[in-house]
């Protein structure tokens, strides 16, 4: 049975109906993901590993790019500063672009059958929450072993839950429009790889810091939502500071607010889906 | 309103004409300001209709007269442009070939998807599966991607899941015509079954003797319009009649 027991009690109908079927399209993204592999969801470790060893040396080692020293001071490791902002960057790439590709997805379907569309946009975010989850897991098992971890480490799910949410506010709006003109995947594909050099992820914090940086500049590159999302997961894991309360507030108004704003807009649209051609 | 009743309230809905419709941004920023209603094609217009629980209802007309949009809007696909629709009850639609069908999936998990859709819980759908297998007669093919069905087998699994769900409401476009003799006479007797069960029925045909013969009320659609409702002898006629009018301005133009 797709949904808990205990959760069936208090649910609507329709709620009950949207649960089952975000269930069944996470089930398929994530079956889709390693189909016809041997090692399967092994990938789900390889990947952020080999981020981690990869990143760190060119980084760390070609160029000799210095990261901040972590809390315990003895994890200097570029490698690891990039990978704690890498993840977090991720989830919200990976929800804009897959939301786009999960609503082209149902649009036949859609046509043919009525089903609440957005079901299938949270049900895509679910499959990369528990691919997410396990590259959090790969994260957190490295810190450990280089005894550079405390409870802070919690949040790092708030990061990635606030990036998860402002992300699926972007997908919500740009799937709508994708699934008008398809121009807007190649533009939002462009727009993103822009917008990831705002974020301190393949750059430290305190290059900011300098006096040919003009303030404007600083400002965006400090607060803009997916930078304030990165720098709690940093807090979290890499210095294992509690992030500032002004970050959570303004994380998590971003979130809020674009996950808001994006789901009345998609609720508005999403019946023409099944009038495009 | 009561559990298997439709209203059908002033109904309007326009289509975008596809031909005049920009296929990028960059055509659509140099289309900006210039619209114009020559872009739309009015598919239905001022429908009302009220169709009671427990009856079978039939809509004819001729090709592209608004039927099938008509039946999309009770199921609640498209969204009238004005006017409202409203439905009660568990909405069960079998509108066309591989109806609600993913083509990647397979038969068995087609069927737990369609069930999802219509609210039913896994439990219920493995507990359906025999009955659906067993009535669509495709066999072993329940666990082959659907993409590989013959557009009969499409059918009949279609119609199969669309009747043991046990829909409240249940909306049949022509499709059945597409199975052969002996699966249309247990669609016939399906439905039979379902409507002395108390399920609501409107079906799409152009099969007017059928239509008469199965139907309670009757709704002719002429160009989006609804020319005539109620006995189905007496619609049927008028559908004939003008039918035949127009055959005979045809010859004559000739």
């Amino acid at each position: 049975m797709a949904v808990p027991r205990s959760l069936s009690f208090t649910l609507t109908p329709s709620m009950r109906k949207s649960v089952s079927l975000i269930y069944h399209f996470a089930e398929r993204e994530s079956k889709a993901r390693y189909k016809r592999s041997i090692l399967g969801w092994f990938w789900s470790f390889m990947n952020p590993l080999t981020t981690v060893v990869v990143y760190g040396f060119v980084f760390g080692i070609v160029y000799g790019a210095k990261a901040p020293l972590t809390n315990n001071g003895n994890a200097e490791n570029f490698g690891l500063y990039l990978f704690t902002g890498l993840i977090v960057w991720s989830v919200f790439t990976g929800v804009v672009n897959g939301s786009m590709g999960w609503l082209i997805g149902v649009s036949d379907l859609r046509k043919k059958i009525y089903f609440p569309t957005e079901t299938a946009l949270l049900g895509g975010a679910a499959a990369n929450a528990v691919q997410t989850t396990l590259e959090a897991v790969v994260l957190i098992a490295i810190m450990i072993v280089l005894a550079n971890i405390s409870w802070t480490v919690i949040f790092l799910f708030v990061a990635l839950t606030q990036a998860m949410l402002f992300g699926l506010g972007i997908g919500f709006i740009v799937s709508v429009f994708n699934a008008r003109y398809r121009d807007v995947q190649y533009l939002v594909g462009i727009l993103l790889n822009v917008a990831f050099f705002t974020v301190p992820i393949v750059f430290t914090e305190d290059l900011l810091n300098r006096d040919e940086v003009p303030d404007l500049a600083r400002t965006l590159i400090t607060w803009n939502p997916p930078a304030v999302f990165v720098s709690i997961a940093r807090d979290a894991m890499y210095y294992l500071e509690v992030p500032q309360w002004n970050y959570l507030v303004v994380g998590t108004a971003w979130a809020v607010t674009a996950f808001a704003v994006g789901w009345v807009y998609f609720r508005d649209q999403s019946m023409a889906i099944s009038e495009e051609p | 309103m009561s559990v298997g009743s439709i209203h059908v309230e002033g109904v309007s809905k326009k289509f975008r004409l596809e031909r005049n419709r920009p296929s990028s941004i960059k055509e659509a920023m140099l289309r900006i300001g210039k619209k114009s209603d020559a872009d739309d094609f009015w598919v239905l217009r001022d429908i009302d209709l009220q169709i009671e629980p427990g009856s079978f209802f039939g809509l004819i007309g001729h090709n592209g007269s608004g039927k099938s949009t008509l039946l999309r809007l009770m199921a609640g696909i498209h969204r009238p442009t004005s006017g409202t629709i409203e439905s009660e009850g568990r909405l069960s639609a079998l509108l066309e070939l591989g109806s609600g069908f993913h083509p990647d999936l397979t038969g068995r998990e087609n069927v737990f998807l369609n069930g999802a859709m219509l609210g039913l819980s896994r439990k219920h759908m493995a507990e359906s599966m025999e009955q659906i297998i067993d009535f669509s007669g495709i066999g072993e093919f329940i666990d082959e991607p659907v993409k590989i069905y013959s557009s009969g087998m499409y059918v009949r699994l279609g119609f199969a899941v669309a009747v043991n769900v046990d829909p409240e409401l249940l909306l049949v476009d022509e499709v059945i015509a597409v199975g052969d003799e002996e699966f249309q006479r247990r669609c016939m007797e399906h439905m039979n079954k379902l409507r002395a069960g108390g399920t609501t029925i409107v079906l799409v045909s152009h099969n007017t003797a059928l239509m008469s013969d199965l139907c309670d009320t009757l709704g002719w659609l002429d160009h989006g319009r609804l020319m005539k409702l109620g006995d189905p002898d007496e619609v049927v006629a008028a559908y004939l009649a003008h039918v035949d009018k127009g055959d005979n301005t045809l010859k004559t133009r000739d």
